[in-house]
Formats: structure tokens, sequence, C-alpha cells
């Protein structure tokens, strides 16, 4: 990484994005020729910013959250409830949740950030199962408990209504800034910061760098991501489920990072596109034993790919340029190679 | 699977639906099915609503059943019916011969052959709206029925309001359902929570003595919740009493801490609310208590599990359920016509009769294309107004109505008991028929529960 | 509370705990010497509850009670040797996402070919009914009585307990085992053979999961989601008791248990107690009840 000048790397940074933009603008016409359809690219693109902003943790820091599903469905019961009860203008309801989450996110980080490794996962696993049990019981009131919370009013943003390819564009529009903003906190001296403390965290401590405040900000951060995916979900489709906050939720996130290819912010986009064209078109073609299909390629995936997706497509370019990708191949290999350690 | 195609006009169809809604009104509503069927189609044509108009030779169902998941095996019986039921809309056969009063042709409904789509609820509420959402918008289905679960159920008539398109539900017991969250798009053929407590209350104070004191265990949802309240008013109002109520977690394995809380209470009588695994496990372990062999207050404890299916049933156990009483809605014993024509035409395609979840699903389907031919129109306000308010026969026991002002079906529903080992005749042969429970004495006035139907135009 | 209560509630709360327990212990041995997150384990547990109930159904309890465990033990040292054995070297995460997608596949495998409904699990007759502890117990008041079962719940899992530590504390194997529970870098200069050890460890991880599913089936039911249900408390139980430690295990098992045996008439705390004690403990020290430094961080 170091060896790379910055020039190159921001034009690189520039080419990234305007790709990125034009696969990701251009899906709901591409999507329908491969069997999807537009309802289902919208939720790619929200998954993929909640991906994307994992990785920022996960990829970057080394800390494998299990509860991230607790910003995810914070996030989408704030933002169901102020649609139902306050306005049903999308921005307050997204401002809102951001600010619950980034309030939740500080408090859960100061928590669970002084332990590491599978203690942090189980502290977060324990947090957002917290929260789920309490969404379906004591707050039951608030969230519907198990029958889901369900607004008939249908958001809009500034008069225009959020139905169809206008929630697509939107959600389209914070995936595309979502993603720049990654790309630059990884090139930035924070980005860097962050990665010393994969990589070492006790050295970066004795060079006399706060090291929890910088683990703290890419927490947040990430929880962030989490929290807008959370809400977009809810705009949407004006509905929050309680599975919103389940850990199968924050496994799912880290299923689809890991397959993807941990580290290298288009991976868990990726492997998110993944799991949800599987899950929803692949999976009426096979019929009732999809889940086991799914299975068995996630196995394959992990036994044989280490590296995720990615690691297939850089295998898959150095098998037709030799020597040509093997630079950057090896680079992202080894940080994606050494997760939550 | 079908090829549709016409999607990408759906969001503009939808907004200029929207827009004019709110000024059109009930206006264009006026105009009735008694108008020439050509004509009709022509005054309707720019009336987009959901997936309406149909275009093409065929029409599309969609069938979301659990088909992962805890109630795998109850989706899997589900989707046979519901393939039956596709089967006889297209060629004859079944309940088509003995439904009362009927339009349907057996060779497809308004013209058009029956297709169908198939989805996984994954009896999960969100999961269930993906996929009936896929269906809607991907494969152009007119209706879309299934599930089983009320959480599940409500999520989907939800969706099927917001959408315009006809939710048939499946097996849904809560109260809310057809309750406070009904709604003017979902219909349910099923029986509930408060039919099962106004059936069963009688029978059990009959059997057991009026004094009883009943300690509940109860699911911590929606259909536990109702459930728990009904047994509740209607036990209490034969003089029983309540000691107290425990909700247990959806999806517990070991029962035992709540167990014991009902052990150390003076109660005498033990209901579950629980169903499908919560209910094999809950009532196993009750069982293996000792509760069904106890003395309480000087009477021998009961325990009584308030909603039964064959399906949960047989994953008990015989010797574990063996006179213990319950509701259903239906069982293939049944000796009327339309029960007989069902079972008949199941076992001959599958090899073994069906449960009442399939039962349910396959009168839905009908009366959902019954409805269509009644109101010659697949535009669906007018497919709603033809099963509001009607009245049928010929699918099971007795006459039955779909009631206009919270579309829950009145009919005949069974109290029933397990059978034990030894009682049994076959693998299928588990409940036992204590008493047939007429439609006039378990019907409810509309405004026992709040909630409102909203408007034939989704909004 | 009377006597009566609290002594049932202890008692609930010790058999809720010997089945955590017995779960955990297969989990924590695994992890404490091969240094791999089985998150397969709950899937061994349904698989042994599943083949526990047909055996018992054909051939007796009896026979379910020799066979299971063996069987176990084969499918284990089976598993190790064809996929756990490629992981020791891979992350933690890896570990715990290719066992996860294992569970799901043996769950829908044995979905498919026995259905989703539960089987039921008949117990056998010397097992069945309830013992009457007020006969024997002087200081229980009037009438208090215990499913049978449950109580040979607990003998059992006291019983393994006794068995895996007797072995690891005093035989060669036990000793090369926590030998290597300790430093297995060092175990492996020394040129100790430890690899086909590896393979007897997850063996016997296994077949204690094996003891589990036959004794637990009746109670859990058998069912293909049966595993996945116990998976997030037991490895909330390894992870509350320090990863690797097998007292700590036991300790946390038994925590948890109570813990749910007293709360469970206020709803509320009940189905967040356990998340509760699991975040009061790792803040309070951060390796769990008995976990050493440097394991898993």
């Amino acid at each position: 990484m170091s060896a790379r000048s910055k020039a190159p790397a921001s034009a690189r940074n520039g080419l990234t994005i305007a790709v990125f933009a034009a696969v990701v603008l251009s899906m709901p016409f591409w999507l329908p020729l491969i069997g999807g359809y537009e309802a289902l690219a919208t939720k790619i693109v929200i998954w993929a910013i909640f991906a994307v902003g994992f990785d920022i943790l996960l990829g970057f820091t080394g800390y494998l959250s299990f509860g991230h599903a607790a910003f995810f469905g914070t996030s989408a019961y704030t933002t169901g409830l102020m649609l139902k009860h306050v306005s049903a203008d999308v921005l307050p309801a997204m401002g809102a949740s951001i600010l619950v989450t980034v309030f939740l996110a500080f408090l859960l980080g100061v928590i669970t950030l002084r332990r590491a490794g599978i203690y942090f996962a189980i502290l977060t696993l324990a947090f957002a199962q917290m929260f789920h049990v309490a969404a379906l019981s004591i707050f039951q009131g608030w969230t519907g408990g198990d029958n889901g919370l369900t607004m008939s009013t249908r958001p809009e943003l500034l008069g225009i209504p959020m139905t169809g390819l206008n929630v697509f564009y939107f959600a389209a529009a914070i995936a595309i800034v979502g993603f720049y903003i990654a790309l630059r906190i990884r090139n930035s001296p924070f980005g860097l910061m962050l990665r010393s403390i994969k990589s070492n965290a006790m050295r970066l401590e004795y060079t006399g760098v706060y090291v929890r405040a910088y683990k703290q900000i890419g927490f947040m951060i990430s929880a962030v991501y989490a929290g807008v995916a959370g809400s977009l979900m809810v705009i949407y489709e004006p509905y929050v489920a309680t599975k919103f906050l389940h850990w199968s939720t924050s496994g799912e996130i880290v299923i689809m990072s890991v397959i993807g290819g941990v580290g290298t912010l288009i991976g868990p986009m990726l492997g998110a596109t993944f799991m949800l064209y599987f899950q929803n078109v692949v999976q009426a073609f096979i019929g009732e034993q999809w889940k086991l299909v799914l299975g068995i390629i996630f196995m394959l995936v992990v036994i044989f790919m280490p590296g995720g997706f990615m690691e297939g497509l850089r295998r898959l370019r150095g098998a037709v340029t030799p020597g040509g990708a093997s630079g950057a191949g090896a680079d992202s290999t080894a940080s994606a190679r050494q997760p939550a350690e | 699977m079908t090829d549709h195609t016409g999607n990408n006009g759906w969001s503009r169809r939808r907004l200029l639906k929207a827009s004019a809604a709110g000024t059109a009104g009930l206006g264009a509503l006026a105009l009735n099915g008694k108008a020439p069927f050509h004509f009709v189609r022509n005054a309707w044509a720019e009336e987009a609503i959901g997936n309406f108009p149909v275009k093409g030779k065929s029409v599309v169902f969609g069938f979301n059943v659990p088909q992962t998941g805890a109630y795998a095996d109850e989706g899997a019986d589900e989707l046979r019916a519901y393939k039956l039921a596709v089967k006889h809309l297209n060629e004859g056969g079944g309940m088509l011969e003995t439904l009362k009063p009927s339009s349907l042709s057996g060779q497809g409904v308004l013209g058009k052959k029956v297709d169908y789509v198939e989805g996984d609820t994954q009896t999960d509420p969100d999961a269930a709206r993906t996929s009936a959402r896929r269906m809607v918008e991907r494969d152009g289905v007119i209706m879309y029925g299934g599930g089983s679960s009320s959480a599940v159920a409500i999520a989907q008539q939800y969706l099927a309001q917001e959408m315009g398109i006809v939710f048939m539900c499946g097996l849904t017991h809560s109260n809310d359902t057809t309750g406070k969250d009904k709604r003017r798009y979902g219909f349910r053929h099923f029986f509930n929570a408060y039919m099962s407590g106004k059936a069963l209350g009688p029978i059990l104070a009959n059997e057991y003595g009026k004094d009883r004191r009943a300690f509940h265990l109860t699911a911590d949802y929606t259909w536990g919740h109702t459930q728990y309240q009904s047994i509740k008013d209607f036990t209490e109002q034969q003089g029983w009493s309540t000691v107290d109520n425990i909700m247990t977690p959806l999806g517990t394995t070991d029962y035992s801490q709540f167990l014991t809380a009902v052990l150390n209470s003076d109660a005498d009588v033990l209901v579950l609310n629980h169903y499908g695994k919560d209910m094999n496990n809950s009532l196993t372990q009750a069982v293996q208590f000792g509760m069904r062999d106890m003395q309480k207050n000087g009477k021998d404890m009961q325990v009584v599990v308030p909603l039964y299916s064959r399906l949960m049933a047989q994953g008990a156990g015989a010797s574990n359920i063996d006179g213990v009483y319950g509701t259903t809605n239906w069982n293939w014993v049944l000796q009327d016509a339309g029960s007989q024509a069902f079972v008949k035409s199941f076992e001959a395609e599958y090899g073994f009769p069906p449960s009442q979840a399939a039962q349910t699903c396959y009168a839905q389907t009908l009366l959902y294309a019954n409805a269509c031919e009644v109101a010659g129109t697949f535009y669906p306000p007018e497919v709603i107004k033809a099963l509001e308010g009607f009245e049928f026969e010929g699918m099971g026991p007795g006459k039955a109505l779909y009631r206009a002002e919270d579309h829950q079906c009145f009919k005949d529903i069974l109290v029933v008991q397990g059978k034990g080992p030894d009682k049994k005749s076959g693998e299928y042969d588990l409940l036992d028929i204590v008493s047939h429970v007429k439609r006039d004495d378990i019907i409810y006035p509309v405004d026992t529960f709040a909630g409102e139907l909203g408007p034939y135009k989704p909004a | 509370m009377t006597i009566n209560s609290v002594f049932l509630q202890l008692l609930t709360g010790l058999q809720l705990g010997a089945i955590y327990a017995l779960i955990a212990l297969g989990l924590t041995l695994i992890f404490g010497t091969l240094g791999v997150v089985n998150f397969a384990h709950g899937a061994l547990y349904m698989l042994a509850a599943y083949c526990a109930v047909i055996i018992a159904g054909k051939m007796g309890f009896l026979a379910a009670i020799v066979l299971v465990p063996i069987m176990l033990f084969v499918v284990g040292i089976a598993l190790e040797r064809g996929l756990i054995r490629y992981f020791y070297n891979r992350p933690h995460v890896d570990q715990i996402l290719v066992t996860f997608g294992l569970a799901i596949v043996v769950e829908e495998v044995v979905k498919w070919i026995f259905g989703a409904n539960n089987i039921p699990f008949k117990l056998p007759a010397w097992g069945n009914g309830v013992a009457f502890l007020h006969e024997y117990i002087p200081f229980l008041e009037g009438f208090v009585v215990f499913p049978k079962w449950r109580l040979i719940l607990v003998a059992v899992s006291l019983l393994t307990v006794f068995a895996l530590f007797a072995l690891l504390q005093f035989t060669r194997f036990g000793l090369i085992v926590r030998a290597g529970m300790r430093e297995p870098e060092m175990l492996r200069f020394l040129g100790v053979d430890i690899t086909k050890r590896f393979a007897i460890v997850f063996g016997l991880g296994a077949l204690i999961a094996g003891i589990a599913g036959v004794f637990g089936g009746p109670i859990t039911q058998v069912s293909p989601g049966v595993g996945m249900n116990l998976l997030v408390p037991s490895f909330l139980v390894v992870v509350i008791g320090g990863m690797g430690s097998l007292a700590g295990a036991l300790i946390a098992a038994l925590m948890l248990g109570m813990a749910l045996a007293f709360t469970a008439e206020i709803a509320s705390l009940q189905q967040i107690i356990i998340y509760l004690i699991a975040v009061v403990v790792l803040l309070g020290r951060p390796r769990g009840l008995l976990g050493k430094k440097g394991v898993m961080e």
C-alpha cells in the first residue's frame, strides 16, 4: 500500500468511482436482463451501503462486530416511527435516524471497544440481541412486536413520492457518495491509522497514538452506514421487522463481506449483490432446496477462496495477464486473510 | 414460471393512479359488475390497480408459503393444495363440483388459463413481504396467498393493501388478522382465536368443571396474545379463574423454568397458547413434568392446547396428545360432500390426506377465482365486493359467510381431542372430533375488534 | 417464596445448565485444544438427536446410548480429517463461517430427508414419569415432583464432566492434550505427533455432543432447527466461561441455567438475562470467567 504515490491513487479513485456509478445507476436496466427486477436493484444498493460501512470496521480495523443489526434496526425503527407519527418526508426521518445511530454507536463503542477479538464480537452480539428482545417484548407497543411496524403513509422527498425508481436513484446516489467517502477514508491518514490498529494495536499505542479514539470513530462511521441503510430500507418498503435487529442480520452482513472479500470495499458489495440475487432470483429456480445450495456455495467459497470473490477475480486476472495484477493482489489478500484477530 | 415483462411501467402507473385516487374517489366505483363485459373492460382499462389489467392468455396467482424454517412441512402441504386448486380451476374437479353458488367453469378463470408462481416466506414476516413483492413486481401476480403464521399474514396483508393485490390468507389464527389489522385487500377463511375460545369454553367447563384454575403459557407474539385473551375471557365466563400467564419467547426449546412455575402455583389446568414446534416442546415437557397424571386441588390436572393441527399432533406424538382438548378449522375425516371431494382428489394426487392448512389454502384459491367470475373482471375493487358478504356452501360442513365488514369467514369449526396410540387407526388419524360447533354459536359482532378495512383503491 | 419453590427452581436451573454444559464442553474443548471455533457443534447435536430417535425406535434406547456417541465420534474424526484440519491456520472468522455453512448444509439435508416437522422422541420406560422428591428430601413440604428424565440428564452431565476431567488429568493422552492447550507450538517442536490427537480431540468433542443429543433429544425434541437454537446460548456459555476453559464453561452454564430458572416469571427480564450476564461478565472480566490471556483477542 505504502508504495503507491498519492496522485495515481486519487486518479484511480476517480476512475473507480466513475465505473461504480455507471454500474450502479444502470442497474435497473441490466438487472432485469438476468432475471432480476427493479425493486431488487433498490434492495441491493441499500445492502451495498451497509456492506461498505461494515468493511470500514471489519476490513480496516479488523474488529468483527456481530451487532451491526442494532444500528440497522434501531435506525429503521426510528425512520418508521418518524414517518408514521411526525412527517411523511424522508429528510427529517433520516436525520433523526442518523442522530440516533450516532448516539447509540457512541455508547456501544465506548463499552464494547474495550474488548477485542471474539469477546468484542460476543459483546456486540449480546447488545444487539437485547435490542431485539426488547423490540419484541418490552417495546411491543412501539415496534408492533413480531407483526412488525407498518405505516400506511407513503414516504416522500420534498414532495416527490418515494416509490419505484425514485427510491432507487435516491439510494443509489447515497451509495455512490458513501463509496466515495469510504475510498477517501482508506487513502487518508485516518484510514492508515485504522489499518495499523489491525496489524498491531499495541505497537501503535506505544508510539503515543490514542488508539481508542481512532477505533471509536471508525466504529461510529461504520455504524452510520448501517443506520443509513436501515433507514433507506424503510423508505424503500414502509415496514420494519424485528428481524432487522436479530443476530442473523448481523450474520448476513458478515457473510456478504467474507464471500465478497473483506477489506476491499468493492468485495462486500459484490457479496451483498450475490446474496440478494441468489435469495431472490436463483432461489425460485432451485425451489425448496435453495438454502442447501446456498450453504454449499458458501462453504466452497470460504474453503477455496479465502479472499472471497475479489480473490477469485484477481486469480482470474492473474491467469489472463501473468504478473500483471500480482502486486495489488498480494496486498489485498494479505489484508483479507487476517480479519478479527 | 411465467414470462412477464411489463414491469418497467409499473411505478409510473402507480404514480398516475396515486394522484388520481384522491379526487376520483368512489365515483368510478358506481360502475358495477352488471355492465356488459366488454364495456366494463374498456371502462377500467385506464384504472390500473396492482397488476390489473391482466395481459395475455393466462392469469398468474402467487403462492407464498414457508418452504424453509419451522413450518416448512405445513408450507409443503399448502403448496400441494394450491397446485391442486390450480389444476381444478383449469380442468375441473374437486370442490368445483360441490361449491354452491359457483360461477366456476373448470376452464380457467374469465377465459384465462390459471398459472402460478411460488415463493418462500421462511416463516418470517420480512422474507414473506420480500417474496410477495417479488411476485407482484416481477411475476405480475393478480393475487397471492399463503402463510403459516399470523405475523407473516399480517405483514403480507398490509403489503397487499399498498400494492392493490388481493391477498387470500392461509393459516393465520390471530384475532388481529381480521381485527385491528384487517385490510380491505386481505381475506381470511381460517377461523380465529376468538372462535376457538367461544367454542372451547363451554366444552371445557362441561368436561372439567366450572371451578378450575388455569395457568397459561403463551407464545410472545400477536397470535399468542390474542389467543390468551380469548381463552381467558371465555373460560372466565364459565367460572374459571386465571392464576397467571407467562409470555414465553418464540422458539423456546426448554420450557422447564416455566413449567416449574406452573408446578409451584395452585393451578389445576395448564393452557398452552403455543403453536408448531413451541407446542411440540411445551406439551411434551409438560407431560414429562407429570402434569397429566397429577392431582391439584383434589382434581386431576389437565392440559389444554386451544389450537390444534394434525401436523402438530404428529410432531408431539400420539401418547402426549391423548385426550388433550383443542380446536381445529377442519379435518380430513369430515363427511360432507365438499370435504370428501377435496380429500379424495388430494389423496388421489399425493397419496395421503390433506391438513387443515391445505384445506384453507385450497378453498381460498377457489373462492377468489369464483369472485372474479362473479364480478366478471379481475379489477380488484369489484372482486373484493364480490367476496364481501358472499355466502356459500360445499367447502366444508355447513354454510359459510364471508362477512363484508371485516373479511372474516364464518363457518362451522371443530372441537377435537387428541387420539392416543391405541385409539388411532392410522398415521394420519390423530384427532377425534368431539363437537361440531355451528357457525351461529361462534359468530361475534363486528365491533368486537377495532380496526379499519381501508379504501377499495390503494392509497 | 417457599422452600419448595426455591428448591424446584434450583433444580430447574441445574438441569437447564446441564444441557448447556454438555454442548459447551465439546465446544470449548475443541477450541482450547485445536483453536477452532466450531459453529457446527449445534448441528452435531441435532444429528445425534436424529440418530438417537431412529436407533431408539428400532433397537431400543440402550442401544442408542451406546451407539450414538460412537457414531458421533466417527463423524467428528471424519469432519476433522476432511475439513477442519485445513482451517487450523486460517483466521477464526473463516473457521466460524465454514462451520456455519456446514451447519446450514447439515440442517437442510436433514430437513430434506426427514421433513421440517418434529419427530416425537419417546422416553424409555425407566426414565419416564416423575420422581417424588418429598419422599427423599426431608425439608420439602408436602408434594414436590420433578421429571425423572431431567434428573438423569443432570447425572449424565456430571458423569461426562468427571470422565472428561479424569481423561485429561490421569492419562498420557490427557497430558499431551493439556500441554497442547497451553503450548501447541512447543509440543510440535518436541516432536509429538499431535495431528492424530487433534482428530481424536475433535472426535471427543463430537462424542460429547452425541451424549447430549441422546439425553437432551427427548427434552429439546428432534427437528432440523434444534441445533441452531442451542448454538447462541451454548456459545455464550463458552465465552462467558472464557474460551478454552472447561471449568469456566461449567460455571457459566450453571450461571445461565440458574438465571433462566429464577427469572421465569419476569418475562421482560428472562428474555434478556443471558445477554445481560454476558455483557456484565465480559466488561468485568475481559476474557470471561476463567479465560487465558491472549486467546482470541
